[in-house]
């Protein structure tokens, strides 16, 4: 028995360390989706951001000011979105993939004398008082500066959205641009905003990835994390709340597939390594029965994107 | 002025006013965006420019390795284009490339004694077989439950590409290789005819035949007409019996096969086998051509061989200049952003 909770806190808090990067890339989606917009550069940015971040890291020797780049490189890429779709009115799905090809262009190019670099990371609470406590330190104590920071995002983001007047007009432009005119604001001004926190969140994502967890960097390693997050983001429902959960689910598929060839498990890791993508899908399928019933919240503007993209 | 020339100044000006001024400001602001890109990493811009187009299209070899690299591109850009006539938004060309080698190898080695002529067919029909399935899969996600086909075919994407890593690493490894991740060397049988020497072979014939025949059957028979009426208001379609569920399956199986044949090609005649890496990134360059074309069937032949062309001299560039291989990526990028914004902005300018 206790050998079973062990195994299983042990996946558990595995699988919130690898979800992190895909937490963080929802919770930024989420937030740009909420105004009206949806962005699968996410991708590029995330890759970019992970290159930068290294890069930064590995040059200077500090991690953190890696993760400071990281966070700028997502909010410029995404400006290339912004200026697309806001100034241009070009087809938002389109102009998506136009940013996830340059970023993922642009990270190859520039990221290659960086491979296999080695860098210092951002410690863990490891020899900190919450190592210290009895039963949970063990699993505690490998948590990471940007597991915490992403996980205290949630409460902030849920905070600004729902409680704030800021929030309110934010939310309202995603479901009618007209109603945010009446009130007396731009609503690109807002649609703007929230492509940035998109473009920050996913530079942030990339160095979670690449600063913190990996400590590493390889040409494509974010591997559709970033576009698992855009579906992810339909899973959760555009709620930050739920978007733990969600993510959680690609990173327990993710811990899955580690665990299960520790294990010894006869099954090819090709085949194991299809489950992040196979089981967000599959949650994604049973998450659309309920969208298609009740609307399950997503934001009106967004509805046109979706349905009446061409 | 001269009373002669006036006519001519505006004739110009009123062709430079509608697309084909569009394009002339595309390519201008694209060639500036090369140079800038060269220049910025410390390259001599205008002679790697020169170079870059001489690699694409400067003699008999560069010109046919730039076709060998559009068919592929064409296939999947068709894989995107015919959805597209729905108002779906593919993005799967990458997954069905994958998935039509990976049937079509699956044909191969379970026939390898047989006669070309049954051997062939079959490797074909596997790989179209293939390349629907991973067309229809988020085809019938979209019509069962509603699934946004952008995002399955995204996420199958990476499922197509692992499952043909499974079987190369796996069940179907050639245990000769010495270790090499890959199957046995097709039999000659199963190599696709190819024309005057050259590595261009029979996929460029397959693409250009179907774009032909695409445009002639959307824009001139009853089904196609049946998909604009779809498109535009499916619940008028349905009262005229057509049906948009049937279609949307129809259109996703059709392209995924076109892009399934485009992987057995590459499969085939370019690896002659069935490995890792297999065609990276063609769905992706596939997906911009369609797009660059305004999925206009015909407008997406000439287009995927100036991509063709790119990736082609990218090739040679990073042999003979050392120029790194993603800067094929990011200038595709680049091209595809300046057409977008400079179409969008014409198109707005048209309509208000």
């Amino acid at each position: 028995m206790e050998y079973f909770t062990t195994e299983l806190l042990t996946l558990l808090f595995a699988a919130l360390r690898s979800a992190t990067p895909v937490l963080a890339v929802v919770l930024g989606e989420a937030m740009t989706q909420r105004s009206g917009v949806i962005n699968l550069g996410v991708e590029g940015q995330m890759l970019l951001g992970a290159m930068t971040g290294f890069a930064v890291a590995s040059v200077t020797g500090d991690p953190w000011l890696g993760v400071l780049a990281a966070c700028f490189a997502g909010i410029a890429l995404s400006m290339v979105h912004a200026i697309l779709v806001l100034g241009c009115g070009a087809n938002q799905i389109a102009s998506g993939v136009a940013v996830l090809v340059l970023g993922s262009g642009l990270s190859a190019y520039y990221g290659t004398p960086f491979v296999g670099d080695k860098i210092d990371t951002l410690g863990n609470l490891n020899h900190t008082f919450v190592s210290d406590i009895p039963m949970l330190g063990q699993f505690l104590g490998p948590i990471t500066p940007t597991v915490l920071i992403t996980l205290l995002a949630i409460p902030a983001i849920s905070i600004f959205l729902f409680r704030t007047r800021t929030g309110l007009r934010w939310r309202s432009t995603g479901e009618s641009q007209d109603i945010t005119r009446n009130l007396g604001h731009n609503p690109m001004h807002y649609q703007l905003a929230a492509i940035a926190f998109g473009g920050l969140m996913s530079g942030f994502a990339g160095a979670a990835l690449a600063v913190d967890y990996t400590a590493n960097w390889v040409e494509g390693m974010t591997a559709g994390r970033g576009l698992v997050a855009v579906g992810l983001v339909i899973v959760a429902r555009w709620n930050p709340w739920y978007a733990l959960p969600a993510a959680l689910l690609f990173g327990a598929s993710e811990a899955l597939n580690l665990k299960l060839q520790s294990w010894g498990v006869n099954i090819s890791p090709y085949l194991l390594a299809t489950l992040p993508y196979m089981i967000p899908l599959s949650v994604l399928m049973l998450s659309y029965r309920g969208l298609r019933a009740s609307g399950g919240g997503m934001p009106a503007g967004l509805r046109v994107v979706f349905q009446s993209a061409r | 002025m001269t009373s002669a020339t006036q006519p001519v100044v505006k004739l110009t000006l009123r062709l430079l006013s509608g697309p084909a001024g569009a394009v002339l400001v595309m390519t201008a602001i694209f060639v500036v965006a090369t140079l800038a890109f060269f220049a910025i990493n410390g390259r001599e811009a205008v002679s790697l420019f020169q170079e870059m187009v001489m690699g694409a299209f400067g003699d008999s070899y560069s010109f046919s390795e730039t076709l060998v690299k559009t068919a592929p591109i064409l296939l999947t850009a068709l894989a995107v284009a015919l959805p597209a006539r729905l108002g779906l938004i593919s993005v799967g060309g990458e997954g069905q490339l994958y998935l039509g080698a990976l049937f079509g190898t699956g044909a191969v080695l379970a026939a390898v004694d047989q006669p070309g002529w049954i051997l062939m067919p079959l490797m074909l029909t596997g790989a179209m077989a293939g390349g629907a399935l991973w067309g229809v899969i988020p085809g019938l996600l979209k019509t069962r439950l509603g699934v946004n086909e952008t995002i399955s075919t995204l996420l199958l994407n990476y499922v197509g590409i692992l499952l043909v890593s499974f079987v190369v690493h796996g069940p179907w490894k050639n245990p000769n290789s010495l270790g090499w991740p890959a199957t046995i060397e097709f039999p000659a049988g199963a190599i696709l005819p190819q024309f005057f020497d050259t590595r261009v072979h029979m996929g460029l014939v397959f693409g250009i035949v179907a774009a032909v025949i695409l445009h002639i059957l959307v824009t001139r028979s009853r089904w196609g007409l049946g998909l604009q009426v779809s498109r535009s208001n499916p619940r008028v379609g349905a009262t005229a019996g057509i049906s948009y569920e049937r279609n949307v399956l129809i259109v996703m199986a059709v392209g995924g096969l076109l892009a399934g044949l485009a992987g057995i090609a590459e499969a085939s005649v370019i690896q002659n086998r069935l490995q890792d890496g297999l065609a990276s990134g063609y769905g992706m360059t596939g997906f911009l051509v369609a797009w660059l074309a305004g999925q206009h069937f015909l407008r997406i032949i000439p287009l995927s061989v100036l991509m063709g062309g790119l990736l082609a001299s990218a090739d040679s560039l990073q042999l003979y200049a050392q120029l790194p291989k993603a800067s094929a990526d990011i200038l595709q990028a680049l091209l595809f952003i300046i057409v977008l914004a400079v179409a969008s902005l014409w198109g707005r300018r048209r309509t208000t």
